[in-house]
């Protein structure tokens, strides 16, 4: 895909792509900004998806942690993207070629659309077993998928700094 | 302060020797590292954020706080363990290392007033409303955390 790797080329050449990978502050600290984002993101996910799998909470009803959870975990996610968005332009060129992360963007894709599936399907019989200690087939699966791909995608996103090298 | 010599010894050792030399060895505990911080930090969002009444409302302050236990105590184990081997790969190293030293210092602070007050809290058994303290705590809470994350991740860089 030549024409992908152009415009890579061009954005890794722009002013702005190269200020932030030559400043000896503004990639660092986007970089421990993207790292707490994530942290938000995973964390909160991850005690819903704990309480799917029933190993917390358990005397909580699931809806009731997913709409308190959810809220921060968009808030997270917004701070992961743009900070994430920054890091790829500075090094545009360079991660095009770089395998982890291009699976960190697959795991990215797959990783959204698992609550796409969640919600459609077995989250719409919610109601039926908010309070269960055991949850659903379907929704421990979806459980173990989500804290996967988000490790997945953890473990790809560190692994970048040491592909490049 | 801290007998150097203490620091030659942990470099010496196989752990230690491993954890420098071997290719994969860092990585892969590093990766643990930031593995067990996503679990910890977001456990330790939600319980500051209820602290702060932003979050989780519908549950009463005490319980919220026992039972995310689990995962911000299990994850502040997981890290150490982790955080100490990657200590000995090049223990003298990060000793002189400012950002390190900061963290260090900024995470035992942390720590115990950090877990002071989600165990202060847990053992409660009446609902309340957050206190203007309990608020005040959880902002020092998150600053500190946040900056140990940023501190942590300045030990690279400088």
């Amino acid at each position: 895909m030549p024409s992908i790797l152009h415009l890579c080329q061009w954005i890794y050449g722009t002013q702005f792509s190269t200020a932030i990978r030559e400043s000896p502050y503004w990639f660092p600290l986007i970089e421990g900004v993207h790292t707490l984002g994530i942290t938000a993101v995973v964390g909160t996910v991850a005690v819903l998806d704990l309480r799917l799998l029933g190993f917390i909470m358990k005397r909580e009803p699931v809806s009731r942690i997913a709409r308190q959870v959810l809220p921060w975990t968009w808030f997270g996610f917004a701070v992961m993207f743009a900070s994430g968005l920054l890091l790829s332009i500075a090094e545009a060129a360079t991660n095009y070629f770089n395998w982890a992360f291009r699976v960190k963007l697959i795991l990215l894709l797959l990783v959204g659309l698992n609550p796409l599936i969640f919600h459609l399907t077995i989250y719409r019989k919610v109601n039926t077993w908010d309070i269960a200690n055991v949850t659903p087939w379907r929704a421990r699966t979806a459980a173990v998928c989500s804290l996967t791909l988000w490790a997945g995608i953890i473990i790809c996103g560190r692994l970048i700094a040491y592909v490049n090298m | 302060m801290f007998p150097v010599s203490l620091l030659h010894w942990l470099a010496k050792t196989s752990l230690g020797v491993f954890m420098r030399d071997s290719t994969y060895g860092f990585a892969l505990v590093e990766i643990g590292h930031l593995l067990a911080l996503a679990v910890f930090g977001g456990a330790i969002l939600m319980v500051d954020l209820r602290f702060l009444g932003l979050g989780f409302k519908s549950q009463p302050i005490y319980r919220v706080a026992q039972e995310l236990l689990p995962l911000t105590v299990g994850g502040v184990i997981a890290m150490s363990v982790s955080g100490v081997l990657l200590f000995m790969g090049g223990p003298v190293r990060y000793y002189h290392n400012p950002a390190f030293k900061l963290k260090m210092i900024l995470f035992f602070i942390a720590l115990i007033f950090h877990f002071a007050l989600q165990f202060g809290v847990a053992k409660r058994k009446a609902a309340g409303r957050e206190s203007l303290w309990l608020k005040l705590g959880a902002v020092v809470s998150i600053v500190l955390w946040f900056a140990i994350g940023l501190a942590g991740r300045a030990i690279g860089y400088v």
